[in-house]
């Protein structure tokens, strides 16, 4: 496993609210489609994860609730609100400008 | 919307916290039930599925810590949790925490008070529109101005919107019973427009009602219209009588108004001031002229003006328009305290500071006590910036306490402040703990808090972890720098100290010198009264002197009185005149160049009753009359002066008189020198005359010459109790005469000393209390190296070093720290004396034998601070010492 990359300040909210486009999930379930997906660049621990869900819960991106798991374990699940998704599109169309400009930055 | 999205979470967070934190815990262990399940599915055992679970979920507090750090209103939620932690760390020190909220209330409650003091004094604006526009025109910047140069400034001057002029006047108040003598003052109808005050009840003076003989108006002031009126507003309208005329109140002016603020204060009504028949007069100076500055003009562009205006008047008119000084009105009202009372707030200021560096000291020595504490705390997930917060939360805790306290203590002080100010203090009795001052401890005691906190916080939170839960209690690596700032803050306290010490041992200087200041008469025994004769049948011409005769008779009959006697102006309490005169033999001066000399009228048999010894020629006599040739006693200064070397006696001088012809007046006595006016004024020239010979006090009818100062000595020592026979005395005479300012000799000199007094009452119980505050913080900090030293002294001793070399080990350190403290005090202490320059009297500002003195003593103190703790360590047993390890 690489050592896991320093997430840019806002990095980690982009990747969670990405990953929950797909339909609510429970907080392991998050992380291991946030190591999934990136190749295994960003092993997010609970220590960073849950500061982030809670945080992001009351700026109104998502909701919780309690549900069942796969295995019939009550489990904390979130989902993305409306507002939620107008951030992901917002955060997007950013992440797009910065690493454009990145990237124009290290070709020159 | 993500506000109200904000706002349910903060109040889910802060009322339902309960609820949220049984959740939190629940999801994380959900979170780390379900890794175990999902290690196990991969074929772990069930013991090490669990493991690897809990070691990914990692510490279960620090991440329930981190969530909570995100919280909406996280701030709000660890500050109550840190204000709740703090209150129940200091209560279960009780001994601490008493001896450090004292010594902040004792710093807090002093500058509060003082604050208070100097807010009201010096930065509250005065009570009129736009004050900062204000301006006075006076001569010599405080001197009286002549009419006829007035009605020339008022006409020419363009940077002056408006100008007006006030004269001294103190009338008697007719009514039931006896005339009371009330302070007043007579201003030109321009005045009141001009402060930009409205009356509250009625109007004030018309342009037309400072013609003569249309004035018989007057305005009342709140407080007289209160106390004689009974604050009755049909009052406006109603005729009164004032030295035996009737006047018709037109106005009362609102409660807090005052005017003059400077000169006659105490003025309780005003009546208007006819000019126009003394238009021409520029030599009798009696005005006080008041301007308001047009828009856009500064007091520069007065200043400018003015000394064109006067220049061109003093062609014109040589002598009469020199020395006329334009300031601004807040400058003369309180120039001569402002520096008195930044004294005393820098004096405070550093008592606040010295009690924050003791408890800095006190904190830095819990700190370590405290070490394993923030140790755990820090192992449990708090990060530094949140062991420093929660400490710098205790400390304020603290300080607010102390603030509190320091609020009660303030009012006490403030009180005991008003009561025992000299009058000098303009608008001191308006002091109070207002909204204004009790914000400004607030944030006195948040600073303070802040300021002794931040340091022990700082040191408290740097620590090497494992090092500290290892080696327990013992000195960890941060010693050595904490130590170094416990002797920096005992350094600096004794500077302070020093500081304090040295004001307050040069105003004990002034006050031993102000107990030896010879007044030049004898006051003790004397009893005075002042007797108005005006609007009374014996004001008349031809009645005074009988009437004076008939009461000194009366006086002089008292059981009790010796002797008995009356001037105009009574020495160091009275007004004083100057009179220019010319001495014969010397050409005569250019106008307005003449000697003056302080004008006295006397009764014979003054200098008797005063207690002034003559030192050559005679009193008068009552052969001393008008009719025979002018007499006249001078003071050794003046003989000095004018006839140096030789006999004075038979001498002759003139008066430079306005209305009288010049009359040679012949020396017949000299007199001691009196002190005059301010307590700490050099001798003046002084003149006696002979109210016997003096037309203007036997004749003349208006201005201030039907006053008389009754002076008796008597055989008791309490002089006092004599004041109501001497009223009965006048009145049996004439009851419609008032008697006013009944005081004995004694009352006047202390209140023209109290002034040094009342500073040193302050500085001195400053300088106490730094002094004692300082003491307790080296004995507590040697007492704290020593048992810190206990091991290495122990080990010393064992290895057979005697008791003086310990004891030598020991007190060097202290008296390094002495050494540097005390240097630096005296370097700042000499810089800052200076300022004290107008508080001393018979003392220099670097006065050697106070710097020697107070230095010599802080020594000792700080020294005896050290030895206590140092003769323990030299009993300490080696073998205990050792065993400890």
């Amino acid at each position: 496993m690489a050592a896991p990359a320093n997430l840019l300040q806002g990095t980690l909210d982009l990747l969670i609210l990405k990953t929950l486009t797909l339909g609510e999930k429970h907080g392991v379930a998050i992380a291991q489609r946030i190591a999934q997906v990136t190749g295994g660049t960003f092993v997010v621990k609970p220590g960073s994860l849950f500061p982030a869900l809670h945080r992001m819960e009351e700026a109104g991106w998502l909701t919780s609730f309690w549900g069942e798991s796969d295995n019939n374990r009550r489990a904390r699940y979130y989902q993305l609100t409306r507002a939620g998704r107008q951030q992901l599109k917002a955060e997007t169309r950013e992440w797009g400008r910065i690493s454009l400009a990145i990237a124009a930055a290290l070709r020159s | 919307m993500i506000w109200t999205s904000r706002l349910t979470s903060l109040w889910r967070n802060l009322v339902h916290r309960g609820q949220k934190e049984r959740d939190l815990d629940e999801e994380i262990r959900a979170y780390a039930a379900i890794l175990e399940d999902e290690h196990a599915a991969r074929g772990l055992p069930p013991e090490e599925a669990r493991r690897q679970a809990l070691i990914e979920v990692g510490g279960m507090e620090q991440v329930k810590e981190h969530v909570r750090e995100v919280r909406t209103g996280a701030l709000l939620e660890t500050v109550g949790q840190d204000v709740r932690y703090g209150v129940r760390t200091l209560a279960r020190t009780p001994g601490f925490t008493v001896a450090a909220v004292l010594a902040l209330a004792l710093g807090i409650g002093a500058t509060t008070a003082i604050f208070s003091v100097v807010d009201a004094v010096l930065l509250r604006p005065l009570p009129y529109d736009r004050p900062d526009r204000l301006a006075v025109v006076l001569t010599r910047g405080t001197g009286p101005v002549a009419p006829g140069n007035f009605l020339d400034w008022r006409r020419d001057a363009s940077s002056f919107e408006r100008m007006g002029a006030a004269e001294a006047w103190g009338t008697n108040l007719g009514g039931d019973g006896r005339p009371e003598h009330v302070e007043g003052v007579r201003v030109t109808s321009d005045i009141f427009p001009l402060l930009g005050v409205q009356p509250q009840l009625g109007r004030t003076f018309s342009a037309d009602e400072d013609q003569a003989g249309r004035g018989q108006v007057v305005v009342l002031g709140h407080r007289l219209w209160q106390r004689r009126f009974g604050a009755d507003a049909a009052v406006v309208g109603r005729s009164i009588t004032l030295d035996g005329v009737p006047h018709v109140v037109v106005g009362v002016m609102p409660k807090g108004f005052e005017f003059p603020p400077f000169w006659a204060t105490g003025a309780e009504l005003w009546a208007p001031l006819p000019l126009a028949e003394r238009a021409g007069s520029r030599n009798g100076q009696s005005l006080r002229t008041f301007a308001r500055l047009a828009p856009g003009a500064s007091l520069e562009k007065a200043r400018a003006e003015m000394a064109t205006i006067t220049g061109r008047l003093e062609r014109e008119y040589p002598g009469t328009n020199r020395n006329v000084v334009v300031r601004g009105l807040d400058d003369i009202v309180v120039g001569d305290v402002r520096s008195a009372l930044l004294i005393l707030l820098g004096a405070v200021g550093f008592v606040l500071l010295i009690a924050c560096a003791n408890v800095a000291h006190m904190l830095l020595a819990r700190a370590s006590a405290r070490h394993k504490e923030v140790a755990l705390r820090a192992a449990l997930g708090a990060s530094r910036a949140r062991v420093i917060r929660q400490l710098l939360t205790e400390s304020i805790v603290l300080a607010a306490v102390g603030g509190m306290a320091g609020v009660a203590l303030a009012a006490a002080v403030l009180r005991a402040l008003i009561a025992i100010s000299p009058g000098n203090l303009p608008r001191l009795e308006t002091a109070g703990l207002d909204p204004r001052v009790l914000a400004v401890t607030v944030v006195v005691s948040l600073v303070t808090g802040i300021a002794f906190g931040l340091a022990p916080a700082l040191q408290a939170s740097r620590f090497d972890l494992t090092g500290a839960l290892r080696e327990g209690e013992r000195g960890s690596t941060a010693g050595a720098g904490r130590h170094r700032l416990r002797r920096l803050l005992m350094a600096s306290e004794l500077a302070l100290a020093l500081v304090l010490l040295v004001g307050a041992g040069l105003m004990i200087r002034t006050f031993v010198a102000l107990r030896r200041f010879d007044p030049g008469f004898d006051p003790r025994r004397v009893v005075t009264a002042v007797v108005s004769l005006k609007g009374s049948r014996s004001e008349e011409p031809g009645r005074r002197l009988t009437f004076y005769r008939e009461v000194l008779d009366r006086v002089r009959a008292l059981p009790g009185v010796v002797s008995a006697s009356a001037i105009n102006h009574l020495p160091l309490a009275g007004d004083v005149w100057g009179f220019p005169f010319q001495v014969e033999g010397q050409p005569p001066s250019a106008p307005g160049e003449s000697p003056s000399a302080a004008f006295r009228v006397v009764l014979p048999g003054y200098f008797q009753a005063i207690g002034l010894p003559l030192v050559r020629g005679r009193d008068f006599t009552d052969d001393d009359r008008l009719g025979t040739p002018g007499t006249v006693i001078v003071n050794e200064w003046l003989a000095q002066r004018y006839w140096p070397g030789a006999d004075p006696i038979g001498k002759r001088m003139t008066l430079d008189d306005l209305d009288q012809n010049p009359e040679w007046l012949t020396v017949v006595g000299v007199a001691r020198n009196a002190a005059r006016g301010q307590w700490a004024a050099a001798p003046d020239e002084e003149m006696y005359l002979p109210l016997l010979q003096s037309r203007l006090y036997l004749e003349r009818e208006g201005g201030p010459f039907s006053f008389l100062t009754l002076v008796a000595r008597t055989s008791t020592d309490q002089p006092a109790a004599l004041g109501p026979s001497l009223r009965t005395a006048v009145w049996s005479v004439d009851g419609n005469v008032a008697v006013s300012e009944v005081q004995t000799m004694e009352e006047v000199v202390a209140a023209a000393t109290s002034s040094p007094r009342f500073y040193l009452l302050l500085l001195g119980s400053f300088a106490a209390a730094a002094l004692i505050l300082a003491a307790l913080g080296i004995y507590g900090v040697m007492s704290y190296s020593v048992a810190q030293r206990r091991n290495e002294i122990g080990i010393r001793m064992a290895l057979g070093a005697r008791r003086g070399d310990v004891l030598r080990l020991v007190m060097r350190e202290a008296v390094g720290v002495v050494a540097i403290g005390g240097g630096i005090g005296l370097a700042v202490a000499l810089l800052l004396t200076r300022l004290m320059g107008a508080l001393l009297y018979g003392v220099g500002a670097t006065d050697p034998i106070t710097f020697v003195g107070v230095g010599a003593l802080l020594a000792l103190v700080a020294l005896l601070a050290t030895y206590v703790p140092a003769r323990r360590a030299i009993r300490v047993d080696p073998l205990q010492a050792l065993r400890t390890e």
